[in-house]
């Protein structure tokens, strides 16, 4: 057995497993986080994608050992309980998902994209979602989904900034 | 050396089968609080058909669509529903609901018409209310109208239906008759670059106009044909079963079997041609499974249309293509006389 001890969406979870189980086991069935989904196990859908350390990964590929120490977002930590993140209102508003079976990973790899650039190209953000695979959507309004959450997020960063903005005494 | 061509495709699509039984029941409660609950056992599987079912309701009840409460899917509970097949929802579940609204918004005009001291033919429902045509100063909110109706009338007002699309029997000698209640229509264009040495093809752009009668929900409807054409992108040029020789399914899995990703989408133009069907719930149709339709075909008439070839199955691969555009370059130089 192998103990992990990581943080998960701002908690701290620990467990005991066989060393062979995958970030996505260790979450789906020691932590119920059934968010991240387990479409293929072997990294070509996406839509086990979680972030680690700022990075989206396939949780299916990654060992829990591997996660030991580190930081892990889940689907279930990006909406606040007054509010969903800007990138699931913008993904809810453009009618962005159907099924939504690939919905948590498209999510947190355009969070991963967002978390790096607030301003990416429409092949930027191609590219970015280029590993989650979607069956429904045509990937059409979750470009401009991303689009318009990248808008969002900036408009937030801009007020916060000026809410930041330590007085300055006028000479 | 990368070729452009474009392609046109055109497709009709028939709604609502009528070759055997194909119906939809549906129960409309209107609510003593002002909204309403629709049951119907029809399943939502993405594609936003209870949204559109709940907005038919609303419409019919002339309340807002926020307001109604869609319960599906419990073959317990729910009434019978043909299912979300054959793109029939929206026309055949979407005419039970409206009829049942239908059903449970008489009862409220029942009860109104004498509150309001005027005949039922001359009220409307509109904006939560139940008011007089041309006078909408005189109403009564349309809970209020509900909780008069149940309470003191003791005719809650609740609406059940169902509706089939008038079953006929095709000719049992010709095999021909009416098969369909009604059709819709489509054409699309592609855009591609194809790579005369290596038979690569690049989707660039789809327009795609898509009659579905009234668009209900535009921006669903949007998502339907996006999602369409992207099933249509795989079936032209990537997507493929594979048998060995014993009949044995050799690529079941996403390594192997190539789906496009975001990279493979090319731009997409959706143009929704409105039109009025009588027959549907508020004039729509339907436009699921058409979408996918005329794509792939498109596609093709556009490699033709870069480098002169036609290929004959799908998918569209890269050694198809190239095979092809080899075979015609071998036929051009067997041309020129010695
Ligand atoms: S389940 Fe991890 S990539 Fe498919
Ligand atoms: S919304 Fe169904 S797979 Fe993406």
């Amino acid at each position: 057995m192998t103990d992990v001890t990581m943080t998960i969406n701002g908690q701290t979870r620990s467990a005991s497993v066989p060393p062979e189980t995958t970030l996505l086991q260790l979450l789906r069935e020691n932590f119920n986080l059934t968010g991240a989904k387990l479409g293929c196990d072997v990294g070509d859908c996406g839509a086990c994608t979680v972030i680690v350390d700022g990075q989206a990964v396939n949780s299916c590929l990654m060992l829990a050992g591997q996660a030991d120490g580190r930081q892990v977002l889940t689907i279930e930590g990006l909406a606040s309980r007054e509010h969903l993140h800007p990138i699931q209102k913008a993904f809810e508003n453009s009618g962005a998902l159907q099924c939504g079976f690939c919905g948590p990973g498209v999510l947190l790899s355009a969070k991963a994209l967002l978390d790096d650039n607030l301003d990416p190209s429409t092949q930027e953000i191609r590219d970015a979602l280029s590993g989650n695979l979607c069956r429904c959507t045509g990937y059409t309004k979750m470009i401009e989904a991303v689009q318009e959450a990248a808008r969002l997020l900036r408009e937030e960063s801009r007020t916060q900034l000026t809410h930041a903005r330590p007085e300055v005494a006028t000479p | 050396m990368k070729r452009r061509g474009r392609g046109i495709a055109c497709m009709w699509y028939p709604i609502g089968f009528t070759v055997s039984a194909n119906p939809s029941a549906a129960t409309v409660k209107m609510n003593e609080d002002g909204t309403a609950t629709v049951l119907t056992g029809t399943v939502e599987t993405g594609q936003g058909s209870l949204t559109v079912l709940g907005q038919i309701a609303a419409e019919a009840l002339g309340i807002a669509t926020d307001d109604v409460h869609v319960v599906s899917a419990d073959t317990d509970t729910t009434p019978m529903d043909t299912g979300a097949i054959a793109s029939r929802t929206t026309y055949v579940t979407g005419n039970a609901i409206f009829l049942a609204a239908e059903a449970a918004k008489a009862i409220l005009f029942e009860a109104a018409a004498p509150m309001l001291d005027v005949k039922v033919s001359q009220l409307e429902a509109k904006d939560r209310k139940i008011q007089v045509k041309n006078y909408p100063q005189r109403n009564v909110s349309i809970g209020e109208v509900a909780l008069r109706a149940q309470a003191v009338l003791g005719t809650p007002a609740i609406g059940s239906a169902s509706w089939n699309p008038p079953t006929v029997a095709l000719d049992p000698e010709t095999g021909q008759g009416k098969p369909f209640a009604t059709y819709v229509y489509a054409t699309q264009i592609a855009e591609v670059d194809v790579d005369d040495e290596t038979g690569e093809v690049e989707v660039l752009r789809i327009a795609a106009a898509h009659d579905c009668g009234t668009a209900i929900n535009p921006m669903l409807v949007e998502g339907q044909v996006e999602g369409g054409i992207s099933m249509g992108v795989g079936m032209a040029l990537q997507e493929e079963m594979l048998f060995d020789a014993n009949g044995r399914h050799i690529n079941p899995n996403l390594t192997n079997y190539i789906m496009p990703t975001s990279l493979d989408m090319p731009e997409i133009t959706v143009d929704i041609v409105q039109g009025f069907d009588p027959t549907g719930p508020f004039g729509a149709k339907g436009v699921g499974e058409p979408t996918a339709v005329p794509t792939s075909a498109a596609i093709l008439n556009a490699i033709h249309d870069a480098v002169g070839v036609r290929v004959y199955s799908l998918p569209a691969t890269s050694e198809k293509v190239l095979t092809a555009i080899k075979a015609k370059r071998a036929a051009e130089q067997k041309q020129i006389p010695a």
